[in-house]
């Protein structure tokens, strides 16, 4: 499904579907949460900066969730954290994407002995993708909003039952 | 760097004070003196000469040290018995090593406390071995304020109670954790989150 431009004398204009367009725009500008846990949070950041430069993909962070789409949980997640993550993912407005960066946010990682945190941050929150890396490079968290772009276009907004496939499905895409 | 005549000043006072305090040696920390003091009752009085008579103004931390032992590679004590196929009451068929210099285990559980004189440049280190059943020790709340969350901080990881202070509970682990978990021999009931 694509754009089709139709001509005619005096100018032009363009015929699409709804899913195409609204799919179009979502994941042309997918706003991030500012969220940092970790240190993961580190090579998020140097994503965002100049040399790998997150704005190209309209990567742009937002300091709340009301105007985030995605929300990147970058580092080690602890069972106080947890309750607060939760809540911040339910303020976030649908259609919401969860991207799990590095081996701690994906299944505890090194302190998976630990008392104290969580065996993975989709125990508590549905995730669409995950990372792998301890940190993972800038250009792997890069790669994951490229999959990310490629399930919205999957998405079938304009019909209700169809509308959340990521989430539903809760899908596991190790990137 | 500290001078070796004012360090002598604060042992003899200190012995003066207190006299069951003794200087440990070797010292457990290199280039630091460490006092050892062996009743629980003396803590406090101990702090209160070292800053109101010697000068040591700064708290820099107070933690605790759990010596249990022997402990494995993850940190845990060993099981004397690791083959679960074994009755139970068997001969255990690991032997566990017998402290050594480097690793002086024993039944105790350590508080470690460093002060310092900023205008002599000086740091002194102060311990105290509790039995760990009963923890108990003085608080140090009423020398300084910065004493409440540390104090706090040990109460929750370890189990040392200190007596008199106005606010001793959780610090850092959420409520559903039950026990302290820097104890050696913590066993981790699974919540939610595992």
């Amino acid at each position: 499904m694509s754009v089709d431009i139709q001509k005619f004398p005096g100018g032009e204009f363009a015929l699409t579907t709804a899913d195409f367009f609204i799919n179009w725009a979502r994941e042309s500008s997918l706003w991030p949460l500012t969220f940092g846990l970790a240190c993961c949070a580190i090579e998020m950041m140097g994503a965002y900066a100049s040399r790998f430069d997150f704005d190209r993909f309209g990567v742009i962070p937002r300091p709340s969730p009301r105007q985030a789409d995605v929300m990147i949980i970058a580092g080690t997640v602890v069972k106080k954290m947890a309750e607060p993550i939760r809540t911040i993912y339910h303020q976030m407005p649908e259609p919401r994407f969860v991207i799990s960066m590095g081996s701690c946010a994906n299944c505890g990682g090194p302190y998976y002995d630990s008392y104290s945190v969580v065996k993975g941050v989709d125990k508590i929150i549905p995730v669409d993708i995950y990372i792998a890396g301890c940190p993972p490079r800038p250009e792997a968290l890069q790669y994951a909003v490229l999959k990310l772009q490629q399930r919205i276009r999957k998405m079938k907004p304009s019909r209700t039952a169809m509308a959340t496939i990521p989430q539903d499905k809760g899908a596991r895409t190790l990137v | 760097m500290p001078e070796a005549a004012f360090l002598e000043q604060v042992t003899q006072r200190l012995k003066e004070a207190c006299p069951e305090v003794s200087v440990a040696e070797p010292s457990p920390i290199k280039g630091v003196v460490n006092f050892k003091v062996t009743r629980a009752d003396t803590w406090a009085l101990v702090f209160k000469t070292l800053k109101e008579e010697l000068g040591f103004e700064f708290l820099d931390f107070l933690t605790a040290v759990d010596w249990k032992g022997p402990v494995g590679a993850q940190g845990f004590i060993q099981d004397p018995n690791p083959n679960p196929f074994l009755p139970e009451g068997a001969t255990p068929s690991v032997t566990p090593e017998p402290p050594t210099p480097g690793f002086p285990y024993r039944e105790k559980i350590e508080l470690v406390a460093a002060v310092s004189n900023w205008n002599k440049w000086t740091r002194v280190v102060v311990r105290l071995e509790l039995p760990r059943e009963a923890a108990k020790a003085p608080t140090l709340i009423n020398l300084w304020k910065t004493a409440d969350w540390q104090e706090r901080e040990a109460y929750d990881l370890l189990g040392v109670v200190f007596e008199g202070h106005p606010n001793l509970k959780k610090i850092l682990t959420p409520d559903f954790i039950a026990g302290h978990p820097l104890r050696k021999d913590y066993v981790h009931v699974k919540d939610q989150y595992d």
